[in-house]
């Protein structure tokens, strides 16, 4: 009984996404439909580009030479600014065809997947100065790092895996 | 010349990898995803590097500090964006060959990019330190715009196809 409101209210959620004349415009005109996937693409690059080296880091694979705060206090707002770009464009791109999307069994794979990342990496910035006190990164520490790591690069994997197995995307 | 390409694209494209990735269900995405991984890493960092030159963002360390984090894993990226951009293109090597946004991207921008990436990295010494001269925050912002262009040809590529 839940479920089933929960799923009346997400699809009309969707259907008013598709109608929206903002939208419909955004998706249909042919280089403001280009300029959202190059925001998305370009934030995605930026996003886990700076949460990727920072695991590294972390997981004592790049840049020992320099501290694990230092990096992250650098890196972790572009981080923020990717993950703005990647999900506004992502947002507007899935409210044009919104009502496919609900349903699809392997876009809520990809939402599962990027939530846990974010998590991670909310945990990670959160983390990194304690850690970086210790005289060395304690092992728990790597492993939520590599953990981080490996969901962005399943994001992206469940990402290109939309297309391929709903065609969507 | 067109046409010498053409032939290098179809007997690329017949070769046995090349076949696997473009007729197997489950290889392309990831390759798409190794294409993509190894260009989080290339761009994300370029794109870190370029931002401090400019002056933005925090200044806790200089972007000659910076770049020595980043630099193997910049060309880290760079490997394995290349490893899986040449599987993607060999799956269909025929078609992006007379694509003029692929064109575009590779022949063009890539290089061009590329040349800038390498002269801004052999001029950090000299540019990273304190005061960035006014030459080194240009050749930033340059570079900047040259990878979102890569990334707007590729895009492109579809609407040609």
């Amino acid at each position: 009984m839940r479920r089933r409101e929960i799923s009346n209210v997400l699809t009309h959620f969707g259907e008013a996404l598709q109608d929206n004349s903002l939208i419909v415009m955004l998706n249909s005109v042919g280089w403001m439909a280009a300029t959202l996937e190059i925001v998305h693409y370009f934030g995605m690059f930026v996003l886990v580009g700076s949460i990727a080296v920072i695991d590294l880091r972390v997981m004592g694979l790049a840049g020992q030479q320099q501290s694990a705060t230092k990096l992250a206090q650098r890196l972790f707002p572009w981080m923020w600014v990717g993950l703005a770009l990647n999900f506004l464009s992502g947002f507007v791109m899935f409210g044009g065809i919104a009502a496919s999307y609900i349903p699809d069994s392997t876009f809520h794979l990809k939402m599962e997947v990027v939530l846990a990342a974010v998590i991670f990496g909310i945990i990670v910035q959160w983390k990194v100065p304690a850690w970086d006190r210790l005289p060395a990164m304690p092992m728990g520490a790597k492993l939520i790092a590599a953990i981080s790591l490996l969901l962005w690069v399943g994001a992206i994997l469940a990402g290109n895996e939309l297309p391929a197995l709903s065609g969507l995307g | 010349m067109d046409s010498s390409l053409v032939t290098f694209g179809s007997w690329l494209q017949n070769r046995s990898f090349a076949l696997a990735v473009a007729t197997s269900d489950w290889a392309y995405p990831f390759v798409q995803a190794t294409h993509f991984t190894g260009l989080s890493l290339w761009v994300g960092t370029t794109v870190a590097t370029d931002l401090s030159l400019l002056g933005m963002g925090n200044q806790y360390q200089t972007p000659l500090q910076l770049f020595n984090v980043l630099f193997v894993w910049n060309w880290v990226g760079f490997c394995i964006a290349v490893l899986g951009g040449f599987l993607l293109f060999s799956a269909s090597a025929a078609t992006y060959l007379i694509n003029p946004a692929f064109l575009t991207k590779l022949g063009v921008l890539i290089p061009m990019a590329l040349m800038l990436h390498i002269v801004i990295q052999r001029k950090m010494r000299e540019w990273g330190r304190q005061e960035t001269p006014r030459v080194a925050r240009i050749a930033g912002l340059v570079e900047l715009l040259f990878w979102i262009s890569v990334v707007s040809a590729a895009v492109s590529i579809p609407y040609f196809g």
